[in-house]
């Protein structure tokens, strides 16, 4: 069966959804929505693990036209992130939009037709616009454990949490001590027998300004819409400010580092455990965490940091890199996501037959972060150079969301058939990236991370500035980097 | 391995006094931008984020104002420190003239007497005519002031925060960050000046693109004083920051987004605009 669509956005998350809203809202009606998962949320409907919540405080992680009230933290818990998405698609009428359980297998441009053929799981269908709204963060890494076959007990990734699983009283084993890990950690503290915190690199972590919302607050953000106008604006140039310790300056960095290493302080008194604590590398070069609970976790009596990642499973047990041996009856795995090579580029073919993973060898690169030459007609959102270490996603993705409405616009207005960015303009963007990434903490910071391509060295997956300044030179369609085609 | 920025440390006499300034960032399109501090303020104190933030896009000057040494501080005396750093560091072209505070003042006044030297001129928190409300403001401080009062920097804080940021701190936190604060004779004689402003005349003459940015919880300078400088200059706009007068350090990265984009191009807003905040 072959379905046809103008547009097709794959992916209903924060991404695909907030395009779907916006051209509802501005009048469309011909766009599909293919989702490889039977609900909408993305991020926050595989993520339920224990202790979820967001990290840029909700009012400013949300959609900015469609504020919601009741948020009941500055933090709120996943679940309620998961219904709020859930009602932005219910209230603004796009879940007749949505083909679930349909997952992206194989995009092919046709030059022929001038259209994109997807062939998904329940079929194909043809477009003419193909928006991609996958997440960044969407598929779970798991790290090569030799001998994992051989663990007898329960194991899962973070963002596939096995909630049958009875973990009340038993010897638990955390992979991992990134953003995901530091929420999981203090709740397995709490029901397990032991646990042991498997830390290849330690973080950097600053205090968490948490806390919830009265009923009174909920009531004047639900009257008068100005206090939530104003929290976001706060909470937004609050987020900006912190650019200047990415930007690497002494001074912000330092007094960045000084929070951090002052709340490790304050937690942890056992010398040993804190020398354990502190990182070996810049601040901010990873990604900075932000937790209360992390350390007096970690500092608890049932509770040990093993210094070095898990090698590998041998006779049943867990073994470090270190030699050290664990004897353990779960195992999760918080070791993160599939982001430097996003695996939907290795199922889109552009003009020339070659998928976008094997054309990105050198790393991921798209013209105004949106669009690749030899792709035509195609539009990634989340894609390259859109990642923030300091600030809301959903406000990027809302930049690229207007940057689309304007090609749409200009695409109908000037008939135009194909459109597909000239090459000068992607090397001249990548060029200018390059120029704005160099002497950020991200490269100069000293750490390994999966900010930067270890292929080419490049910062394939950060916007290397200001998030407001991805929305003045992003958040605008620019006719002039794309050749067309019209209609005849 | 931090981003130590290379920067330039230059001096000129005045008066026979050394005025010291810091020069960073590329020469580009853009026209040198010249920052001026306000009262009790210092390059690190009042652009510790503008500098060296802008200095990643353009060309950044910046002075520390020195006390001539006379009994009775004038504008001219201000006025003639900056001009001095313009006439070393760009003595012919265009320049981007930005001050805070008091240094607006300053900023505005240098503005009309350097005439088309001064291209574009930014005026954050800046006044016209001191008037009754920032007179009786001066008055309690003078009365602290004489009273050798502990008092007097918890009181300064005060009036420079607004609500918004207090309250995302403690109170201890507020009264260590006037802790940090040191009264010297030099900043007295400001005190004084700022009590006897008058521009009003100068400003009518001002012919550069300006960009006025008034702080909308300003209790020290409340935003009417902006209101009337972009009122008075021909070719203003104006914006407001939610911020009380310390919108430097409150408000620094909304600061450098208006700044960055006006400098980078002074003409994107017709005079007479008032310009929308970005909402986020
Ligand atoms: C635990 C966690 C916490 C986070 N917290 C924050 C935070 O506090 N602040 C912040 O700014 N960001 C945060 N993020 C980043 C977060 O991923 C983004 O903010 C945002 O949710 C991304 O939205 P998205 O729509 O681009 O991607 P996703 O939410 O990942 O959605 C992508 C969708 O595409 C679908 N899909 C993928 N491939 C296919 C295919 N081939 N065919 C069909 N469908 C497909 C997926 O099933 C999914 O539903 C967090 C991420 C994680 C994992």
């Amino acid at each position: 069966m072959t379905t046809t669509t103008p547009i097709l956005i794959i992916g209903a998350g924060f991404a695909g959804l907030g395009m779907a809203i916006r051209l509802k809202q501005t009048g469309r009606d011909d766009f599909l929505i293919i989702e490889r998962a039977g609900d909408v949320g993305g991020t926050w409907r595989d993520n339920h693990y224990p202790g979820i919540a967001c990290d840029v405080p909700s009012h400013l992680y949300s959609y900015s036209y469609l504020p919601n009230p009741d948020w009941t933290r500055v933090f709120s818990p996943g679940g309620e992130i998961q219904a709020y998405i859930r009602k932005c698609a219910e209230d603004e009428g796009i879940l007749p939009h949505i083909h679930f359980h349909t997952d992206m297998q194989e995009s092919r441009w046709d030059a022929e037709a001038a259209e994109w053929v997807v062939t998904t799981d329940k079929g194909v269908y043809r477009c003419k616009i193909l928006i991609t709204g996958t997440g960044h963060l969407a598929d779970g890494h798991m790290p090569d454990i030799p001998g994992l076959d051989g663990f007898t007990g329960e194991v899962f990734h973070s963002a596939a949490w096995d909630h049958s699983a009875d973990l009340n009283g038993k010897r638990i084993g955390v992979v991992g001590t990134g953003a995901s890990a530091i929420q999981i950690v203090p709740e397995m503290q709490k029901i397990a027998s032991e646990l042991v915190v498997f830390q290849r690199s330690a973080p950097y972590m600053i205090p968490r300004w948490d806390r919830a919302y009265t009923e009174g607050e909920r009531r004047m953000c639900a009257r008068d819409p100005q206090v939530v106008e104003d929290l976001r604006s706060e909470i937004f140039w609050s987020g900006e400010f912190n650019f200047a310790q990415r930007r690497n300056i002494p001074r912000f960095l330092n007094e960045a580092k000084a929070l951090a290493l002052g709340h490790l302080e304050t937690h942890i008194a056992d010398p040993d455990l804190r020398a354990k604590l502190t990182p070996d590398y810049e601040i901010g070069c990873k990604r900075l965490l932000i937790s209360n609970t992390y350390y007096p976790a970690v500092a608890a009596a049932n509770a040990t940091v093993e210094p070095s990642a898990l090698a590998r499973i041998e006779n049943g047990q867990a073994v470090a890199a270190s030699g050290a041996i664990y004897d353990l009856d779960v195992l999760v795995f918080a070791t993160g996501f599939e982001a430097v090579r996003p695996p939907f580029a290795a199922r889109i073919f552009g003009t020339e037959g070659i998928s976008l993973d094997a054309h990105w060898d050198r790393g991921m690169q798209a013209y105004d972060s949106i669009a690749v030459n030899g792709y035509p007609n195609l539009f990634i959102i989340n894609g390259p150079n859109t990642g923030l270490g300091h600030n809301s996603v959903v406000y990027i993705i809302e930049a690229q969301v207007d940057y689309i409405l304007g090609a749409l616009d200009h695409i109908a207005a000037q008939y135009v058939e194909v459109i597909e960015v000239r090459p000068e303009a992607e090397e001249a963007y990548m060029q200018k990236l390059d120029g704005m990434a160099a002497g950020t903490v991200w490269l100069a910071g000293g750490c390994k991370s999966w900010y930067v391509d270890q292929r080419s060295g490049r910062l394939t997956l950060v916007w290397p500035d200001f998030a407001h300044s991805f929305r003045e030179e992003n958040g605008t369609f620019h006719p002039e980097g794309y050749a067309t085609v019209a209609a005849e | 391995m931090l981003d130590t920025q290379p920067y330039r440390q230059g001096a000129v006499t005045v008066d026979g006094v050394t005025v010291r300034y810091r020069v960073a960032g590329p020469d580009n399109a853009r026209a040198p931008l010249v920052l001026v501090h306000g009262t009790a303020g210092s390059i690190d104190g009042h652009y510790g984020y503008i500098f060296p933030m802008m200095a990643y896009r353009q060309r950044v000057i910046a002075l520390d104002f020195t006390d001539p040494g006379h009994d009775r501080l004038d504008l001219a005396h201000l006025v003639a420190q900056v001009r001095a750093v313009i006439e070393a560091e760009v003595p012919t072209g265009p320049v981007t003239l930005m001050g805070y505070s008091l240094g607006a003042v300053v900023a505005a006044q240098t503005a009309a007497e350097m005439g088309d030297r001064i291209t574009n001129l930014i005026l954050a928190a800046g006044w016209l005519k001191t008037d009754t409300h920032q007179r009786m403001r001066g008055r309690v401080w003078r009365a602290l002031r004489d009273q050798g009062s502990e008092n007097l920097t918890e009181y300064m804080t005060f009036c420079a925060f607004s609500p918004a940021f207090m309250n995302a701190r403690t109170l201890d936190d507020m009264v260590k960050a006037a802790g940090m604060l040191t009264i010297t004779p030099f900043v007295e004689k400001q005190m004084d000046l700022n009590a006897r402003i008058d521009i009003a005349v100068a400003c009518e003459t001002i012919t550069a693109k300006t960009l006025v940015i008034g702080c909308t919880y300003d209790m020290m300078v409340p935003r009417h004083h902006s209101k009337q400088l972009f009122g008075a200059i021909e070719d203003a706009r104006y914006t407001e920051i939610p911020s009380g007068h310390a919108v430097v350090h409150e408000r620094a990265a909304e600061l450098f987004y208006h700044v960055d984009r006006f400098a980078a191009q002074p003409d994107g807003f017709a005079a007479g605009t008032i310009i929308p905040a970005q909402k986020p």
